[in-house]
Order: C-alpha cells, then sequence, then structure tokens
C-alpha cells in the first residue's frame, strides 16, 4: 500500500489550480494534482461535422443539459451532466451551474475577456457604504495581474479610466471602425467611455491552464496529476485537527481511495471548493462558508444596425471601412455621480458585425425575412450587459441532505437571486443602449431588459469570502483558512464581492499571490 | 504407393508447408494463419464503409403529435419557410416529423408550448375562416400569424401567449431546416444561411461502468444481456 506524504495536495487543474501548481512546484514544493475529470484529447474526441449528421441537427440534446444555455449539440459532451452530478434549487429561482470537468476546467473554454478590478470594487464598501470591502487593495494585486497578463499574453491598448485600469498588455493599435467612430462620438458628451477590448491571445488560439500553466509545472519534475479523481471529502489529522489529504472515488471503477499532504489547496471551482468544505465540515467556524454567493448579469441588450451598411456586398470597400471590431464600456455609473435606481454599475460589450444579423431581430417570415437578411447583411452592432450583482448574505448554497450524485457524494443546493438593483441596472443598460444608438444614427432592432438566470454568466464568486476578521470572513488576504493554517481556497470563491468585470486575471492574480505566500511560509517551515 | 515413397511424399509435403508458413510470416500483405485471435482485425488501413443518414431513407411514425397537430405544423412549416431561391422549404428539409421526434423528447414545458400552440392556431383558424390551418392560403395564414411575430435577442423569447409559440417554433423550424442536408446539398448564396459545421465533441471517457440510473452513458455496443443465474466466474 502507498503511504507518500505530498507537500501540497492541489484539488483541481484550471485557472486556479494551474497557477498554484506552477507557482509551488517552481519553488521546488512537491505537489499532486487532482482532477475529477478526464483528459480531453482533441485528435482522439473531436471530430468537425455538419450539424445534419447529428441526431438532433445541432438543438441541445433535450433534457441533459438544460441550464447550460452555452450548449449545443456539438459541444454538449463537454459539460458536466446535469443528471451525473445533480444540484438544487427551488423552481421559481432557477439557477444555471455551468461547469466542465475536463482536465483544464472551464480555462479550456473561457471567453478570455481579461480585465482587472479596480478600487471601486476592492473598496466598493468606502465608495458607497454596501457591503464589505476587501482586505486587500487595488495596489496589492496589481503586479500579479502585470505578471498574469504576460503569461497569458493579454491585447489591449492603455486607454482605460481608473475604473479599469491598464495593465501589461501587448498593444493594440487598431483603427476604430466607422461605425465604432460614431458610437464613440455619441458617447463622449454623456461622459461614457469607450475602450479597446481586451483579450488573453494565449498560444496557438489557446489561453488556458493545459497549455500556459501546466507544462511549466510539468517540466521541475515536482508534478504528479491524476485524473478522474473525484474527492469525496478532506481527511483531518486526529492529533492536530489539521487537513491532511483527501479521500476520493475513481470516476470510472469508483474504486475509493485516499491520499495524504501537508497542505490542502482548493482549486475545484467557487462551488465545487466551497461544496467540499461544506461536506467536509472545515474552516467554517465563522458560519459564512457558502455565504455571499455572486456573479454577472448578462443576457440583456440591444442589437442595432448601421443603415449605411445596409445592401452593400461584403467585398465593398467602404462596408469594410465602416464596419467591424469590438469595444468594451467599462462601468460608467456611480463613478463620479450618483444613480438613485441602483448601487455600483455595468460594462457594455460592444461588436460592430460583419456577418449576417440573426432571423429573430425581424419581425417577418418567408420571403420577406429573406430579403431583410439579404438587405441587412453586414450592418449588425449589438451592446451587451456585464453587471455587478451585489454580494448578500441571503444568497447561499448549503448541502442538500436528501440528494446525492452518482458517486453517492452529498449535492448542493444553491438559492440565489437578483434583486430590484440588479434589475434596474439591466432596464438602464437597455435606455443607455438604446439612447447611444439613436444618437449615432443607428436603428433598434430588438432589445432586451431580463437578465438571464443567475450563474449564466460562469463568473459565480464568492462563498468563503477573505477578510481580515476571522468573525466575518472564511479565509484571510491570502487566501488561507482563518481556522486551519494548512489550508488554501484559491479559486473564485476568494471573492470579497464582485465587480462588472469578468473575474479570471483576478482568480489568476489572487491564486499566484496565495501560492507565493504559501510557498514562503513552507520555505520558513510556518506551516 | 511404396512406403518409401509415401514417406518422402509427406516430409515434402510438411517441408513446402513450413515453408509457406515462413513466407506468409514474412509477408504483411497475407493475413496470418488461422486461427487467429477474434480480438485481432480492425487497424488503421481498414476501409470505413459508407452509410447514409437514416432521416434520407427511411419513414418514421408520428409519436408526439396527433394527425391534425401535424398538419397544422406541416402548414405552418411551409408558410414560415418556403423554398425560396432553389432552396428547399422546411417540408422538404422533413422538419415536421423531426419535430415530433425533438419535441416529443423534450421536458413538458417545450411540449406544451407546441402542443398548445398548435391547437390554438387550429381553433383560431376555424374561427375566423371556418376552415382547418392546414386548408388556409398564405394569405389567410399570414392575418392569423403576422399579429405575433416579435422582435427577440436570443435566450428572451417573447412570454406572451401564442407570441412564445409563434417564435419559438419559428426558431426552431429555421434551425431545423438549414441544419438539414438537402438544405446543405443546395450552396448557399448571398446572405443564406449554411448549415452549421463545427467541432463535434464525442462522449470523453463516459462512465460506462456506473450504477443504474446514474447518468452514465451506455455504451453503444451492448454485450448479451445479464443473466437471470448466477454466471461463472473464471480467468478465460
Amino acid at each position: 500500500m502507498r503511504n507518500e506524504t505530498y507537500d501540497v495536495l492541489i484539488i483541481g487543474s484550471g485557472h486556479s489550480g494551474g497557477m498554484a501548481a506552477k507557482v509551488l512546484t517552481e519553488a521546488g514544493i512537491r505537489c499532486l494534482m487532482l482532477n475529477a475529470g478526464p483528459v480531453a484529447d482533441v485528435l482522439r474526441d473531436a471530430a468537425r461535422k455538419p450539424a445534419y449528421e447529428l441526431p438532433y441537427r445541432g438543438f441541445r440534446p433535450p433534457g441533459r443539459i438544460e441550464h447550460v444555455f452555452q450548449s449545443n449539440e456539438f459541444n454538449a459532451n463537454v459539460w458536466v451532466d446535469e443528471e451525473e452530478v445533480p444540484y438544487t434549487f427551488d423552481p421559481g429561482q432557477p439557477y444555471n451551474w455551468v461547469r466542465v470537468r475536463l482536465f483544464g476546467g472551464r480555462s479550456l473554454f473561457w471567453s478570455r475577456q481579461s480585465f482587472r478590478l479596480s478600487d471601486y470594487e476592492f473598496k466598493g464598501k468606502s465608495h458607497d457604504g454596501f457591503g464589505e470591502d476587501w482586505p486587500i487593495s487595488y495596489a496589492d494585486l496589481a503586479p500579479y495581474y502585470s505578471r498574469v497578463e504576460r503569461i497569458f499574453r493579454v491585447a489591449g491598448a492603455l486607454d482605460g479610466p481608473p475604473q479599469m485600469p491598464d495593465g501589461s498588455f501587448i498593444l493594440d493599435d487598431s483603427r476604430w471602425s466607422g461605425s465604432m467612430q460614431r458610437f464613440i462620438a455619441a458617447a463622449k458628451p454623456r461622459n461614457i467611455p469607450v475602450c479597446k477590448q481586451r483579450r488573453a491571445l494565449g498560444v496557438d488560439g489557446l489561453a488556458s491552464s493545459v497549455n500556459l500553466l501546466l507544462p511549466d509545472a510539468g517540466r521541475t519534475g515536482n508534478l504528479t496529476s491524476i485524473a478522474d479523481a473525484v474527492v469525496r471529502e478532506i481527511t483531518v489529522d486526529s492529533n492536530t485537527g489539521l487537513p491532511n489529504g483527501c479521500n476520493f472515488v475513481d470516476r470510472l471503477s469508483r474504486r475509493e481511495m485516499s491520499v495524504k499532504a501537508r497542505v490542502v489547496v482548493l482549486a475545484a471551482g467557487t462551488l465545487e471548493s466551497t461544496r467540499l468544505l461544506l461536506n467536509s465540515n472545515l474552516a467554517n467556524s465563522s458560519g459564512l462558508v457558502g455565504r455571499y454567493l455572486t456573479d454577472q448579469i448578462y443576457g440583456a441588450g440591444v442589437v442595432c444596425s448601421v443603415p449605411e451598411a445596409r445592401g452593400r456586398k461584403p467585398e465593398d470597400a467602404a462596408r469594410g471601412m465602416l464596419m467591424g471590431g469590438t469595444a468594451i464600456v467599462p462601468r460608467f455609473r456611480n463613478i463620479d455621480t450618483k444613480s438613485d435606481k441602483f448601487l455600483r454599475g455595468y460594462a457594455f460589450n460592444v461588436s460592430s458585425i460583419t456577418g449576417a444579423v440573426a432571423p429573430r431581430n425581424f419581425a417577418a417570415y418567408g420571403a420577406e425575412l429573406q430579403r431583410k437578411l439579404d438587405e441587412y447583411y453586414g450592418s449588425g452592432f449589438q451592446m451587451t450587459l456585464m453587471g455587478e450583482v451585489l454580494s448578500r448574505y441571503e444568497n447561499h448554497v448549503r448541502i442538500d441532505k436528501d440528494k446525492v450524485d452518482a458517486w453517492d457524494i452529498p449535492v448542493l443546493r444553491i438559492e440565489t437571486k437578483y434583486t430590484d438593483n440588479e434589475f434596474n441596472m439591466a432596464q438602464d443598460a437597455v435606455d443607455v443602449g438604446c439612447e447611444l444608438a439613436e444618437a449615432a444614427g443607428f436603428e433598434v432592432l430588438s432589445k432586451n431588459p431580463a437578465p438571464n438566470p443567475p450563474g449564466y454568466s460562469i463568473h459565480e464568486i464568492g462563498t468563503c469570502r477573505m477578510g481580515n476578521d476571522p468573525k466575518q470572513s472564511v479565509l484571510n488576504p491570502w487566501c488561507q483558512s482563518h481556522d486551519h493554517k494548512n489550508l488554501f481556497v484559491v479559486d473564485g470563491a476568494a471573492f470579497t464581492s464582485g465587480g462588472w468585470q469578468n473575474p479570471t486575471m483576478t482568480i489568476l492574480a489572487l491564486s499566484m499571490r496565495a501560492s507565493e505566500y504559501l510557498a514562503g511560509e513552507m520555505s520558513k517551515q510556518n506551516i | 504407393m511404396l512406403r518409401r515413397d509415401f514417406v518422402r511424399a509427406v516430409i515434402s509435403f510438411l517441408f513446402a508447408a513450413k515453408v509457406s508458413r515462413a513466407q506468409q510470416a514474412n509477408d504483411p500483405t497475407l493475413p496470418p494463419p488461422a486461427p487467429v485471435p477474434w480480438t485481432l482485425g480492425l487497424n488503421s488501413r481498414t476501409p470505413i464503409p459508407a452509410t447514409q443518414l437514416p432521416d434520407e431513407i427511411a419513414a418514421t411514425e408520428l409519436r408526439f403529435f396527433s394527425e391534425k397537430q401535424m398538419a397544422t405544423l406541416m402548414r405552418l412549416s411551409d408558410v414560415l419557410l418556403p423554398p425560396l431561391n432553389g432552396k428547399p422549404g422546411a417540408v422538404e428539409a422533413q422538419t415536421p416529423i423531426f419535430l415530433d421526434f425533438l419535441i416529443g423528447s423534450s421536458p413538458e414545458p417545450r411540449r406544451k408550448t407546441y402542443s398548445g400552440g398548435l391547437d390554438w392556431l387550429e381553433a383560431a383558424s376555424l374561427a375566423k375562416f371556418q376552415a382547418a390551418f392546414a386548408k388556409l392560403n398564405d394569405s389567410q395564414a399570414g392575418d392569423l400569424l403576422k399579429p405575433w411575430l416579435r422582435t427577440w435577442m436570443s435566450d428572451h423569447p417573447p412570454t406572451e401567449p401564442h407570441a412564445e409559440f409563434i417564435n419559438i417554433a419559428h426558431d426552431d423550424i429555421r434551425m431545423a431546416t438549414i441544419n438539414s442536408k438537402v438544405w446543405s446539398d443546395v450552396p448557399s448564396v448571398g446572405a443564406e444561411e449554411s448549415a452549421e459545421v463545427a467541432l463535434y465533441w464525442s462522449p470523453i471517457e463516459p462512465d460506462i461502468y456506473g450504477p443504474e440510473g446514474s447518468g452514465h452513458i451506455p455504451p453503444h455496443v451492448q454485450a448479451a444481456p445479464k443473466a437471470a443465474h448466477a454466471m461463472p466466474s473464471y480467468p478465460r
């Protein structure tokens, strides 16, 4: 029987686990990484196919992954099956829990938008009185953001206002298209900033843990990885009360196994890390494990058409100058002024579209619809919302004692809902979007003020929030458990509050910072 | 035959067989001598059999919609996406019978949207034109459909009764038709949409050993069903 004790056990292999593995192994620390799902090999597991060769002609297979709006028949098999790993919620308050258990996790499929938080987020309470400030400030994290941006090769321009700090970018000096220039001109008198998008270029079209982080860890010779290891619970040394490894079940054989380590790093993704803590009865002296679940509102927006781009052929050079490109409108509400409708704010993703305008933007069918599609081709312009969701105690997860997954592990019950703050924000976004479109001379084709269900953005954060007070937080400012000095949570669960920004860069920077702190503490033999 | 000749013949036969076997072993184009292990077979040079899509060949029976609902859906599909500019319409793409399969396999709310919507459309047609929807001309069908057309953004179809059904059905009919083989067989020109072609992910090491009801994906080739009696267990 094997009885090896590793220095650090890392549970999860996505962005946060990959970063922990890279930092720790490069510091000479022997790590064992467990991942709940298999390794995906695109040559073995995937092939290009037309939709008509698939049983459902490209429609999402009925009933299997109802809460993954992002899914279709082509990618249905990469998501976690909702029957295999269920979760429960009030039917009146559905939650879209979008999960990937392949090795590399959701880092294999993310949209790669790459933003820093600012002190409008880290110190939100100081700004408007709501919620809690983070125990760290932007200055604490800025150096880590820079290093992460260089690893992920983030492209962008140095054009951010204070609420969207600039970074170490591959500079984007492309010209704005004509439609974007008109949009910027419409936004300027309203004090709405329009900036170049910020996106991780990665390498070979991928910006993932599996190609940017894990290979570095592997080269050190200090990383051992196991796939298909579904962790049941973290184990505890009965003498010291400290975590000392975990019990897991092999996904396919269902053999029960265990491993030992001096330190446990949770990086399973916000809600799976929290589920593990709850199932292990650990780190919860504050009673706040599972509390303050938040994400971002998505789904609201405005679709327009640029009249001058209509009826032109794709090869028309004038249309090429007029259309194309993307922009980010960083939060502009509640920065210098104060809205009486909602706290915090939202961003717009803006796209000038050179391809087809979707048929649902026209109240027509048959030949009349085809005429519209022909005429409007290459003239689309859209603004979609990414809004901050307030961090609230009552939005939480807990263990559902009545339901287990395919390996008999108790599942999560998720209770969260949006409030008037989020709904008013979404309505404001649609109103502002229509106003900007009108000022720019665009025709509004369709609009939607209703957010998608919570969870849809795949930006779930919180549930193990960090803070200085052990009674008011689960983790300290180093993502370390207040209760157990050798237990760390390095994924999105550590967030004290959210923002309008996609959280990936912040997750990576926090994991890098926590892992370097952990390596230092281990070298000083404090852990 | 003299005994001596017989012995010589046997020896020469055995020698020839040995040489032949040796030649076979050295010649990769010849099959290995029988008996071969039954697991030998497929290799990288094995030709892939050519097959057809079943819904181009075979018929299926209605299993979800009633005959009357199907007649309404056929007409609705033809009105919303008729043959245009050489492209086949929804009926030629077998979209209505595909939707019988898709919607019949779907969760209850989707099924209700369709069956309730088709029944409403038929009732509205009888009330306004004293004729089944399937018998209406394009103009009459338009009178019933156009008041309910809405513009909408993805994932947010209209929620008001009737508009919900008409707009969802329109979206589904278009997608099922555009992603059909017959639509793809006619090249798209200009802004005409094309069948989606994308990276399809097979199940990645699916949990084929999982217990019943665990949500595992069964293998596409099943061994013989488990016998009711205990099977002897020994190394084979």
